[in-house]
């Protein structure tokens, strides 16, 4: 099943090898349809592991077609031969192969992993005969250069063999740390928490002792399934780094300062070269920098209809009378003018309405 | 932590401290009347945007003439070195009151001087 599942991905990768140009389109037709029936007929079987290439393969809906049975009984013929348990028992065959390998060897895992890779890639390089003959068949179902599609199928499979070689590598040796390193480690302080805890009695409303026994044990197997294991290191602990930050800015006393100052003065040398010393200018503030910004120094982050519709700051004025005109005039020049900042320019009206409420009395002599 | 602390302190004393080749720095005023036009500039731009304000009162034909009239007296009550008339542009380095070109802020012999020594840049002796 797995063998089909791979010659069937090698199916759909062939859909885009390159084709001639004459044929094109009727060739991508045949090749469509056969993946669209096998992709059919392994629907009908369990699903498979390697499920992203076939999402290219359903795309297609032609209709099948009877050339293709030869191709059909084949693969069906596979699937009865291979077993998934059969696979599993080569799997450990090879896992505690492996094993010997890197106890013989020694403690450096990294070491045995790259000796390990290679064995295997000579083991597997001739392929497995049962593939050979499927990716035969695949070529002789394709309508043309039968040859050359068959030997590169024979390629792909072999790089395919090496990758998944090097996968089970690291997943065996993973494995292989995990058990090792459980057996190694005690039971934590949680767990022991966790059975005292579980030894606590825990006593109904009429004082009779419940059996603790099975409450703890089930809160033991839970615990064990989820604390076991060797941490995977995914996710990083972030969560200190802060806290650190917002010490250090708090806290520079002066002696600090002075110090830094001192330290400085004795370790800046005098500049090697007019690079140096224009750098030196620059930090100091003589030189600009460059490329020139001319809004150097200016931080304005705020928008246009700020500077120019300053009519809401007029709020506190009187609505009739010379004051208003006499600010509507104000508010006019200021937003005519790029040089002010904002705030500068709310400032400024607001200047105005002080004084203006300080002179009341005297407006209203008049 | 404090480690860090007095990183932040080094990288900021490093920008701000000359080094330590000495540079020459005036520490005195050329003369007390050069003293002086510093302190009126100074002066003069504190109370820059007060005076501001108050001349667009006093200057303006819309407000009443009363308050035109406040505002004229409110005005001469300012320190008499906040405004800007007061201020003289003296030569640089000599603090001579005239002959003093606005471009190099120097007195026409001390301009003369550099330009010389060929230590005014992109400035020739005319010729035509």
């Amino acid at each position: 099943m797995y063998k089909a599942a791979r010659v069937l991905w090698y199916l759909c990768l062939l859909s885009e090898v390159k084709l001639p140009s004459r044929r094109q389109t009727g060739c991508k037709q045949k090749l469509f349809s056969t993946s669209s029936v096998l992709s059919k007929d392994k629907d009908k079987s369990a699903a498979s592991k390697d499920s992203p290439p076939e999402g290219a393969a359903k795309r297609q809906e032609d209709g099948a077609e009877t050339s293709k049975q030869q191709l059909l009984d084949i693969i069906g013929n596979m699937k009865v031969e291979v077993s998934y348990r059969k696979k599993l028992q080569q799997l450990k065959a090879s896992e505690n192969k492996k094993q010997a390998m890197n106890k013989l060897e020694g403690l450096d895992s990294e070491g045995s992993v790259p000796q390990g890779i290679t064995e295997d890639t000579q083991r597997d390089k001739p392929l497995n005969p049962e593939l050979v003959k499927a990716a035969s068949a695949v070529a002789s179902s394709l309508p043309h250069n039968k040859k050359q599609t068959e030997s590169e199928l024979l390629a792909q499979l072999r790089r395919h063999e090496e990758t998944t070689d090097k996968q089970k590598k690291g997943g065996t040796i993973n494995i292989r740390n995990v058990i090792s390193e459980m057996t190694v480690k005690r039971q934590s302080p949680a767990q022991w928490g966790a059975r005292i805890s579980g030894r606590i009695s825990l006593q109904d409303e009429d004082g009779q002792r419940i059996r603790p026994d099975r409450s703890s044990a089930q809160s033991m197997d839970s615990r064990r399934s989820l604390k076991v294991g060797k941490r995977l290191n995914i996710f990083t602990k972030a969560s200190t780094e802060p806290e650190h930050a917002l010490k250090t800015v708090s806290s520079p006393t002066i002696w600090d300062l002075e110090f830094a100052k001192e330290v400085a003065a004795v370790t800046a040398q005098p500049p090697r070269n007019g690079f140096e010393e224009m750098i030196q200018w620059t930090k100091e503030g003589i030189l600009w920098e460059f490329p020139i910004d001319n809004e150097f120094g200016m931080e304005d982050d705020a928008e246009f209809h700020e500077h120019i519709f300053l009519e809401k700051h007029l709020e506190g004025f009187p609505k009739e009378g010379p004051i208003r005109h006499f600010m509507e005039l104000v508010i006019c020049g200021l937003s005519k003018n790029p040089y002010l900042s904002v705030k500068q320019k709310v400032e400024h009206i607001e200047w105005f309405q002080k004084y203006f409420e300080g002179k009341k009395e005297l407006l209203q002599e008049i | 932590m404090a480690a860090a602390a007095l990183c932040w302190a080094l990288r900021a004393a490093r920008q701000v401290l000359p080094s330590s080749c000495p540079r020459q720095v005036r520490s005195y005023y050329v003369d007390w009347r050069m003293l002086r036009d510093v302190k009126r500039r100074k002066m003069a731009y504190e109370y820059a945007d007060e005076r501001l304000r108050i001349n667009a009162i006093r200057k303006n034909s819309i407000l009443p003439k009363e308050l035109q009239e406040v505002a004229d007296k409110e005005i001469a009550a300012l320190p008499r070195d906040s405004c800007p008339v007061r201020i003289r542009n003296r030569c640089v380095l000599t603090s001579r009151p005239r002959g003093v070109k606005r471009r190099w802020r120097l007195s026409r012999i001390v301009f003369r001087h550099f330009a010389d020594h060929a230590q005014m840049s992109g400035v020739q002796r005319a010729m035509w």
